[in-house]
């Protein structure tokens, strides 16, 4: 039984890497076929309107109509005109090696009005064109090199290919891996015929990795696992589909441009210099602006102190408001969220105009006090702290709100009971309330420490980096690298992966922490 | 909670802490309320945020300001920026609910996985994604329009919706989900039947945050519409207090009319923040 299951599954696996090849091959025949008739077509018409025939031209005349030869009445003769301004009778003794083609192409074109073709075993494509004084014939040979790979094809024919090997692990056997790596290699010959050696050995590549996993067991176990969870991937599927297309490509071709260096948009291939250039500092002192890990430091002083300001006015603001006793504490609720209501760039562009230094709210108020006032941007730590109170502003009732509703969950008679058992109101908060609290807060300060981090719109709004680019962080730094010191693109996106390591690497050294915590 | 009230002294101050607090809370929203509402472009050098006189002429001047070929800007933006937030929260939502669902109640292959990419995704700097979008929606000829910002926005969106809902079904219970499946229901019954009904809360809050998101992005906005009437509100706004020529008379008006809708839906839903509807669901 389980040997007719293979045999059959060899066959289909066998039979479908035939058709899969036929068909890529006639598809790949008939697309080179069109391409270069159109291209031989083009050629001879710009030689009808007396142009420079384009690259790839193996010969391109336009000819003179039949006449009756001056020897042999019965011989009809054409005649091309050479590059140097010659007349040239088509044949005969200083006959050129592709007369002959000329002069027949020239006849059919006479004959039936139009002549394409292209001569398979010499790779060369005449085609015919009307010309003012005759016809205009081209020979085109096909330029080196494949033409580009069909991608679409490509992906169809895996696709198929997957879906045999599927099958074959759904039907289970015993020598069914080499039967996998071999049907999934079968692709590999068409893809050696057109791309090349190293698409083919990829191909192969992964035929047999599919082969190993098979042996190993690997795919029938994950395919176990997928018949199990069914229902969540197709929950699943849209939301990963749309992600796919929005984000993964995106982000490939994100990761990919940090290779790159961008010339006036002309993109050359330069491997790690983008990233050696950032975290080497490219040779700039640790205290200039510049350098990756002056940068890398302001980002991570900014975040720290952003965060220690919102988790702790927030706490204690909620503390506050959740006390029975404080009247209008729903009023001040609804008042203290405000900044949270209000666009953030809003907030930061308000706040620009409040630093500003001779009409700016700020120094108005420092000079009614009798103070001096301040030129707000002028120095790093001024600059750093007007950034900070901006953030600090619109953040902290994100945290006040999370902390309000944990608070708002513990059970009253916890509280009671505790009390019964005579415990302190520091020992209820010890060991009732920050309990209670931790669980929530830690997730909205994974969350705000990110949002910090990557606060584009205060930093960008607020201080705009000034003093001379000392208050920047990382996502601003990376953002004028694109768009306002000379479009370095290439390099911008090498910092924006470098951002993202380090948000991966943060999110795991956090999610350890947390866990350990939790147990 | 803490059923007697401490001492009158402790009282006062916790009323004065609160008290300026909430002052240094509303003191850059009356300066601006102050800009928008008096009239010319005096730089008031006083302290007081309470205008001293009153004209609407600013929002006048917003509200009529037009283009060479006749169309009021601001109200064009306000569309603009209307449509793309829109867009933006259905396509989140509608995307994100089923696979918040999968994330939160089922256990498979994948899951956690699946937890970390969303996470991750949502961790982008936009700029990361700037370029190659740019590049991808030149391809595509979605520069400069509306469909091709959703789009980009739809990238923030997705993951944003998908994490805060999971949170969201985390936290409702179980047992109604069980009871209905002891009585034969299929996963996408209990799912529309059962649980979207019960995440409307969490729907509701997760819409408005992407709502909002969209509709107070701007570097993406900035960067991709380059034509002035593809233009949403954070461009124009940004725009009117520009490095060289500011006036903040027509910026305050501008904010003042941007944020309104935004916080009034925050005032509106703010109540389900608190994820308070739970216990009772379970009790009920």
């Amino acid at each position: 039984m389980r040997r007719n299951w293979w045999n059959s599954y060899v066959l289909a696996a066998l039979l479908s890497v035939l058709v899969a090849t036929a068909a890529f091959v006639s598809y790949r025949n008939a697309a080179f076929e069109r391409r270069e008739l159109g291209r031989a077509t083009l050629a001879a018409t710009s030689v009808s309107q007396g142009q420079r025939p384009m690259d790839n031209v193996v010969a391109a005349y336009v000819v003179s109509p039949a006449s009756p030869s001056a020897k042999y009445k019965f011989l009809r003769e054409r005649s091309v005109t050479e590059s140097d301004g010659t007349q040239r009778r088509l044949g005969g003794n200083s006959a050129r090696p592709h007369d002959k083609r000329i002069y027949d192409a020239a006849n059919q074109f006479d004959k039936t009005g139009t002549f394409v073709q292209l001569v398979t075993d010499t790779d060369l494509v005449i085609a015919a064109q009307p010309a003012p004084t005759g016809v205009a014939i081209a020979i085109t040979t096909p330029p080196t090199g494949p033409e580009r790979f069909p991608w679409l094809v490509v992906l169809g024919l895996l696709v198929m290919g997957s879906l045999v090997c599927a099958a074959g692990t759904l039907v289970g056997g015993g020598a069914r891996p080499l039967g996998l790596a071999l049907g999934a290699s079968g692709l590999a010959v068409p893809t050696y015929l057109w791309s090349g050696l190293a698409m083919a050995l990829v191909l192969i590549a992964c035929s047999m990795l599919v082969a190993w996993a098979d042996w190993r067991g690997s795919l029938r176990r994950a395919g176990r696992e997928f018949r199990k969870g069914g229902i969540a991937y197709a929950f699943l599927t849209p939301t990963a589909a749309a992600m796919l297309v929005l984000v993964g490509i995106p982000f490939v071709v994100g990761l990919g441009l940090g290779f790159y260096n961008n010339n006036h948009g002309e993109w050359t291939f330069v491997g790690l210099d983008n990233f050696i250039q950032i975290l080497s500092g490219d040779g700039r002192s640790l205290s200039d602006p510049l350098n990756f890990w002056f940068t890398l430091g302001v980002t991570v002083a900014w975040t720290a102190v952003n965060v220690v300001l919102h988790v702790s006015i927030g706490v204690a603001l909620a503390l506050v408001l959740r006390q029975k006793w404080l009247k209008g504490r729903h009023g001040f609720r609804m008042l203290l969220i405000l900044p949270w209501a209000i666009p953030n760039y809003i907030t930061a562009l308000i706040w620009k105009g409040m630093f500003q230094f001779e009409y700016g709210a700020i120094n108005s108020v420092l000079s009614t006090l009798g103070l001096d006032k301040v030129n707000w941007f002028s120095e790093w730590s001024t600059s750093f702290a007007s950034n900070v109170a901006t953030n600090t502003w619109l953040g902290f009732p994100f945290m006040m709100v999370v902390a309000l509703g944990a608070l708002e969950n513990i059970p009253s008679d916890m509280y009671e009971a505790a009390e019964v058992d005579g415990a302190s109101p520091w020992q209820r908060f010890q060991h009732i309330t920050i309990p209670h609290l931790m669980p929530a807060m830690l997730p909205a300060l994974a969350l705000g420490a990110i949002w910090t981090f990557n606060m584009f719109n205060v930093i960008y709004l607020v201080s705009d980096g000034r003093p001379g680019g000392g208050t920047d962080i990382l996502v601003t730094e990376a953002y004028r690298w694109a768009f306002e010191r000379g479009e370095r693109y290439g390099l911008a996106a090498a910092y924006a992966t470098i951002i993202f390591l380090i948000l991966i690497l943060w999110t795991i050294i956090g999610s350890r922490l947390t866990k350990k915590d939790a147990e | 909670m803490n059923r007697r009230a401490p001492k009158p002294l402790s009282q006062g101050f916790v009323y004065l802490g609160i008290s300026m607090l909430t002052v240094v809370v509303l003191y850059p929203v009356m300066v601006i309320l102050k800009k928008a509402f008096e009239p010319g472009r005096n730089f008031a050098t006083s302290v007081s945020p309470v205008p001293t006189e009153f004209s609407l002429e600013h929002f006048e001047n917003l509200l009529s300001s037009s283009n060479s070929s006749g169309d009021l800007l601001f109200l064009r933006y306000a569309w603009n920026s209307t449509l793309v937030a829109l867009a933006t929260t259905i396509v989140g939502l509608f995307l994100a609910c089923t696979a918040a669902y999968a994330l939160s109640r089922f256990r498979f292959a994948g899951r956690r996985f699946g937890i970390a990419t969303f996470l991750a995704v949502q961790m982008f700097p936009g700029t990361l994604l700037l370029m190659p979008l740019y590049v991808i929606l030149h391809k595509l000829s979605l520069l400069n329009s509306l469909l091709g910002l959703v789009l980009v926005y739809a990238t923030t969106a997705i993951p944003f919706c998908v994490w805060t809902l999971k949170g969201y079904f985390d936290s409702l219970p179980k047992e109604l989900e069980e009871a209905a499946r002891l009585d034969g229901a299929s996963s996408f019954k209990i799912f529309y039947m059962i649980m979207l009904p019960l995440a409307k809360p969490g729907l509701a809050v997760t819409g408005l945050f992407s709502f909002m998101t969209a509709w107070n992005e701007f570097i993406l906005a900035s960067t991709f519409l380059t034509d002035d009437s593809a233009y949403t509100l954070p461009v124009l706004l940004k725009s009117s207090v520009g490095q060289y020529s500011a006036d903040w008379g027509l910026f305050a008006a501008g904010a003042i009319l941007t944020s309104l809708p935004v916080m009034a839906l925050f005032y509106f839903l703010q109540r389900y923040l608190v994820g308070g509807l739970t216990a009772g669901s379970v009790k009920g």
